[in-house]
C-alpha cells in the first residue's frame, strides 16, 4: 500500500563482497572442482519425488532436487481451448513459470518460453497422443525455488504428473544434465556450476525402451568428452526411473489401503 | 436449481454421485438440516490446518500453509506437501528483501514494495497460462489492505485501523540512504475455497517470528460498537484506547499467554555501505573473524510483528453459517463474509462483498464469535510451528 501511489523507488539485490570468481580455479584447464554440496563428480542430487500434491488437478507431482523444487499439474483431457482444425489425435499443451523468489534476485516470476517448448518436445513422443483425440492435456509446471538442472527435473517431475492423471504413455521420461567444466564432467549440475560451466549436455529418454526423446547440447565438447557424458547420462535416467517408479508404485498401494 | 421438487422425488431411486452433481444445493441442504456436511465436519468447524515454516532457501522467509490437510506425511525434506484427501487448500508465502532509498519525507524508515497474491494455472483447472485469475487481483488487495500499516490513520480515525504488523523503522539500514524493501508474494499451490484465509496465514508465519515474551491478555470485554448504523461484535483488550462509543456489553475471563524463548525465522542478511553507496551482502564465513567492513545493520536483524491477524471466511446460505467453505461449497452458496482479527481479537477488517443472502447483525456476531475461535487455534499452530523451528 505504502508504495502503490507515486513513483515507486527503484531497489536492488545486495551482492556478496567477495564475488566467488571462476579465474583462481581454472586459470589453466586441467584443475579439480570441489563441488559445493560435496558430492562426487558423478554422483547425482537425492532425489525425492511425490505424487498428487495438487489435489484439484487430474494428477500432479512434485520433485526435490537438493534446492530445486519443481510442482507439475496435469489438467484433461479436457476441450480443447483454441478452437482449432478437427484432430485426430489429442494435444499436448505445456507451461512452465517462475516464482518471483525462484531466483537469488527477485524476478518478474513470468512464464518461461523456451522451457515451455522443450518440456513440449521432451513429452510428446512418449505420450500416446492418439488416445484422446479432439481433446486437450495440459501440463503446467512451476519453479518454486530454482537450483540449477530446472529442465530435466520438471521434465521428470512432468512424467511422473502425466502417469498420475493415467494419460497413456509408452514409458515414464526421465531427464539428466551434464555440464562440462575444464576436464570434468559434472552431472546434475547447481545453479553455481552451471554458471561456470563451459558446455552442457540434457538427455531425456524412456528408460526401458532405451529412446531418447531429447537431446540438447551445447558449448564446447570433444567427441570422446560428448560419448562419456552421454553414457553418464543415460546410465543416471535409469536411476531415476527406478525412483520414479517406486513413488508411482508406492502411490498406487498408499490408495489400496 | 428451477427443480426442487423434482430433486426430491428422485433422490431415493438416483446414485448419490449423480444426485450429487445434478442438485447440488439440494443435496447440501440435506447434510445442512442434519447439522453436518459432506466432509464429515460439522458447520462451525474449520479444516485442519498445518504451517512449515522455510520452504524456500532462496527468500529470507517462507511459509507453507495447507487448510485441509489429512495425512501428512514425513518431514524428509524440507517442503513436504503431504499426500491427502479430498479437500486441501495449499499456501507458500516467500518474503524477499531488497535495498531501496528512502523517500525524503521518511528517511528512517523501510518500506512493503507489493503483496501479491498469484494463482499459478497448476492450482485449479480454471486457470490457464497467460489470462490471471479473477480472484487472484482481489485477494491481494484485501492481504495488502490487512498486512501494510496504516498508523497514522490511527490518532484520527480509530476504527480504520489496520493492524500495524511491520515497524518499518526496523527496516532502515542508513538513514536517508538505503533501508530494506519488503516483497511479499504468496502463491497459491492448490485452490479449494477460503483462498484468502490460507493466503493470510502463510503470510503471516512467514513473516512471523518467535520472541520471549510473557502477554497477559487481560480483562477482555466483548463489546459492541455502533458505527454507521451497524453493529459489529468484538474484543478489546483493557488498556487500549476506548472511547465513548463503545458500549460495555459482558465480561471475560482474563487469559495468559507465554511464549517462551527467542526465535526469528525471518532472516535478514547482513549487508555493509561500500565506497559507491552501494549496500553489499556480507557472507556468513567472515562473520566474527575478520571484518574488513563495518556492517551497518548488526543489531537490526529481525522483524517484530505488533499483532497478528487471522482471518475466517464462512458461508451464509439461508440460517445457516458454514465455516472455512471448500470450493464445492463456494461454488453452490455464493454469500461469503470474511471476518479478520489479530491476536489479541481486535477487529481489523471485514468483508462481504454483497451476495444473495442478506445478513442479520446476530449472523454478523456468530461469525465474529467463530472467526475469535479459528484466531486461538490458528495462534496455537503457529506458536507450535515456531517452537518446533526453534528446536531444529
Amino acid at each position: 500500500m505504502a508504495s502503490k501511489g507515486g513513483a515507486a523507488p527503484s531497489t536492488y539485490t545486495p551482492t556478496p563482497t567477495k564475488k566467488t570468481r571462476r579465474s583462481p580455479f581454472f586459470s589453466d584447464s586441467d584443475v579439480d572442482w570441489l563441488r559445493p554440496d560435496g558430492r562426487g563428480f558423478h554422483q547425482c542430487r537425492p532425489a525425492f519425488f511425490r505424487t498428487g500434491a495438487v489435489n484439484s488437478a487430474a494428477g500432479s507431482a512434485y520433485a526435490e532436487f537438493g534446492n530445486t523444487k519443481v510442482i507439475v499439474s496435469v489438467f484433461g483431457p479436457r476441450e480443447s481451448k483454441k478452437a482449432m482444425v478437427y484432430s485426430d489425435v489429442g494435444r499436448l499443451n505445456c507451461n512452465v513459470s517462475y516464482t518471483t523468489f525462484a531466483n537469488p534476485a527477485r524476478g518478474l516470476g513470468s512464464d518461461n518460453k523456451e522451457f515451455s517448448s522443450m518440456l513440449h518436445k521432451a513429452l510428446e513422443g512418449a505420450i500416446m497422443l492418439e488416445t484422446f483425440p479432439k481433446t486437450t492435456v495440459d501440463v503446467f509446471a512451476l519453479v518454486l525455488e530454482s537450483g540449477g538442472s530446472d529442465l530435466p527435473v520438471v521434465i521428470s517431475c512432468a512424467s511422473l504428473a502425466l502417469a498420475d492423471a493415467g494419460i497413456m504413455m509408452y514409458d515414464l521420461v526421465a531427464g539428466v544434465s551434464v555440464s562440462c567444466l575444464g576436464r570434468n564432467l559434472i552431472i546434475d549440475p547447481i545453479l553455481e556450476e552451471e554458471s561456470f560451466q563451459d558446455g552442457s549436455l540434457m538427455i531425456t529418454c524412456m528408460p526401458s525402451r532405451y529412446e531418447v526423446t531429447q537431446l540438447t547440447i551445447t558449448g564446447e565438447w570433444s567427441t570422446a568428452k560428448l560419448n562419456e557424458a552421454m553414457q553418464l547420462c543415460l546410465d543416471a535416467c535409469s536411476k531415476l526411473d527406478k525412483i520414479m517408479r517406486a513413488c508411482l508404485e508406492e502411490a498406487a498401494s498408499a490408495s489400496q489401503d | 436449481m428451477g427443480l426442487p421438487d423434482a430433486s426430491g422425488d428422485l433422490s431415493s431411486e438416483m446414485e448419490l454421485d449423480a444426485f450429487r452433481r445434478l442438485f447440488p444445493l439440494r443435496y447440501f441442504e440435506r447434510h445442512l438440516s442434519e447439522s453436518i456436511r459432506p466432509d464429515a465436519r460439522p458447520l462451525g468447524r474449520a479444516r485442519d490446518t498445518t504451517l512449515a515454516l522455510g520452504a524456500v532457501a532462496s527468500a529470507h522467509g517462507s511459509a507453507l500453509a495447507k487448510i485441509g490437510s489429512t495425512v501428512s506425511l514425513s518431514l524428509s525434506l524440507s517442503l513436504s506437501l503431504s499426500l491427502s484427501c479430498a479437500h486441501a487448500n495449499t499456501m507458500l508465502a516467500a518474503i524477499k528483501m531488497e535495498v531501496m532509498t528512502p523517500s525524503t519525507e521518511s528517511p528512517d524508515e523501510g518500506s512493503i514494495g507489493s503483496i501479491d497474491f498469484h494463482m499459478p494455472p497448476i492450482c485449479s483447472p480454471i486457470v490457464r497460462p497467460g489470462r490471471p485469475a479473477e480472484a487472484a487481483p482481489v485477494i491481494s488487495k484485501q492481504l495488502s489492505d490487512t498486512i501494510s500499516r496504516q498508523v497514522k490513520s490511527f490518532l484520527c480515525y480509530p476504527f480504520l485501523l489496520n493492524s500495524g504488523m511491520i515497524n518499518l523503522k526496523e527496516l532502515s539500514l542508513v538513514s536517508g540512504k538505503a533501508a530494506w524493501m519488503v516483497y511479499l508474494d504468496i502463491y497459491c499451490l492448490d485452490a479449494d475455497g477460503a483462498l484468502f484465509d490460507a493466503a493470510l496465514l502463510s503470510a503471516v508465519a512467514a513473516l512471523s517470528h518467535y520472541t520471549g515474551r510473557l502477554i497477559l491478555i487481560h480483562f477482555a470485554y466483548t463489546i459492541e460498537i455502533y458505527w454507521a448504523g451497524f453493529a459489529f461484535c468484538l474484543d478489546v483488550v483493557f488498556g487500549s484506547p476506548v472511547v465513548g462509543q463503545f458500549q460495555i456489553i459482558r465480561f471475560k475471563n482474563s487469559l495468559w499467554r507465554y511464549i517462551p524463548d527467542n526465535f526469528h525465522h525471518v532472516q535478514i542478511p547482513i549487508v555493509s555501505l561500500n565506497d559507491d553507496g552501494k549496500i553489499e551482502l556480507i557472507s556468513e564465513e567472515d562473520d566474527g573473524a575478520k571484518l574488513e567492513v563495518e556492517p551497518v545493520n548488526k543489531e537490526k536483524r529481525k522483524l517484530t510483528l505488533s499483532s497478528i491477524p487471522f482471518s475466517l471466511t464462512c458461508i451464509l446460505h439461508k440460517n445457516y453459517i458454514l465455516a472455512d467453505p471448500t470450493a464445492e461449497e463456494e461454488s453452490i452458496m455464493e454469500t461469503a463474509v470474511t471476518v479478520v482479527l489479530d491476536s489479541s481479537s481486535r477487529l481489523v477488517s471485514f468483508y462481504k462483498p454483497g451476495g444473495p443472502v442478506l445478513a442479520h447483525t446476530s449472523a454478523v456476531q456468530d461469525c465474529v464469535a467463530l472467526t475469535r475461535q479459528r484466531v486461538k487455534e490458528l495462534q496455537d499452530i503457529l506458536d507450535e510451528t515456531l517452537s518446533g523451528m526453534e528446536i531444529d
